[in-house]
């Protein structure tokens, strides 16, 4: 999986009980306040999944805000990021197995679907455990460690997460 | 199903921002995520505020799929694979799903041998080897 190492800016607010005329509280709320977020809005349709803030750069000028008192502060950040590209080759763990296919979780992404017929000649075995197997007796069952790669993949709003649609058809790939 | 309808990475065919931003292995992402677990454990009396999922999801992930675990090894792994002119993108992969083999390099990377680009067998063997030695002697 490749991540991203890109510098962003954001605007953080801050409450006017958090403002310290020492300056060092008030650049912990910036940071605090700045992780909160970071960790609150998980990922874009831009950016992909917001892993963590790296460092934080510079701070701009506050701007008051007539209402609350809040201060309004531009900061620029540098943060690592992940988003999946199509065709790129990715290890993730069998999650769950349905007769039509295997869903797959890799990272931060939880909703990779490996339909069966992408699957070569593996063939679903039912039972209490549910498996995959093919001719040459290699299984994929729960937890096993798959390299696919990524046929496609769509944001959805809603959970704010990517699904991907992943497949095995191509050389070295399958169990590891 | 997929957002750009050119976008292939096998081909390097990825969105811009992929080109222009620094990309990171596994390798590296487990070493500064270990670093930042432990500020955020200082910085704040309840770090779970800070601590997210995808943070936590993809420590998990880069733990176990490291293929180097010391730092001087990692950073041996970005220097050596940086001699061979690729894509910050490509030098990630590469790094990442350890290759043993030269078909196995061109399945994970087909557009190194892509027309036009430097890309010997021989050049991609001797790459494969140095990366190896490292693991050898991580």
């Amino acid at each position: 999986m490749v991540f991203f190492e890109v510098e962003m800016q954001w605007n953080v607010l801050i409450s006017p009980n958090e403002l310290d005329a020492k300056g060092l509280l008030l650049q912990k709320a910036i940071i605090v306040h700045l992780m909160e977020e970071f960790a609150n809005r998980k990922a874009s349709k831009e950016h992909g999944y917001y892993v963590a803030v790296t460092s934080l750069n510079s701070v701009g000028e506050g701007k008051v805000r007539g209402l609350t008192g809040d201060v309004l502060f531009p900061v620029t950040f540098s943060c690592i990021t992940q988003k999946p590209a199509k065709g790129e080759i990715l290890q993730g763990s069998v999650e769950k197995i349905l007769k039509h296919g295997i869903f797959l979780k890799s990272g931060p992404m939880e909703s990779i679907f490996l339909p069966e017929k992408t699957m070569k000649d593996y063939r679903y075995v039912a039972g209490e455990n549910p498996v995959f197997l093919n001719d040459k007796h290699s299984k994929l069952e729960k937890d096993t460690i798959v390299r696919f790669k990524v046929l496609g993949f769509k944001w959805l709003e809603y959970d704010r997460q990517f699904q991907l649609l992943a497949t095995l058809a191509g050389d070295f790939l399958g169990p590891i | 199903m997929s957002g750009e309808e050119e976008e292939n990475a096998a081909e390097l065919k990825i969105g811009e921002e992929f080109l222009r931003a620094k990309c990171l292995m596994n390798c590296e992402v487990a070493l500064i995520l270990d670093r930042k677990y432990e500020q955020l454990q200082q910085l704040s009396d309840d770090p779970t505020n800070q601590i997210s999922q995808v943070f936590e999801k993809s420590m998990q992930y880069v733990k176990r799929f490291s293929r180097y675990k010391n730092q001087d090894a990692v950073r041996q792994v970005r220097e050596i694979l940086s001699r061979y002119q690729l894509a910050e993108f490509e030098l990630c992969v590469l790094g990442n799903l350890c290759p043993e083999t030269v078909e196995e390099a061109i399945a994970m990377v087909p557009s190194i041998k892509r027309k036009g680009r430097i890309h010997e067998d021989d050049a991609i063997e001797k790459m494969l080897n140095d990366l190896s030695l490292i693991k050898k002697f991580e």
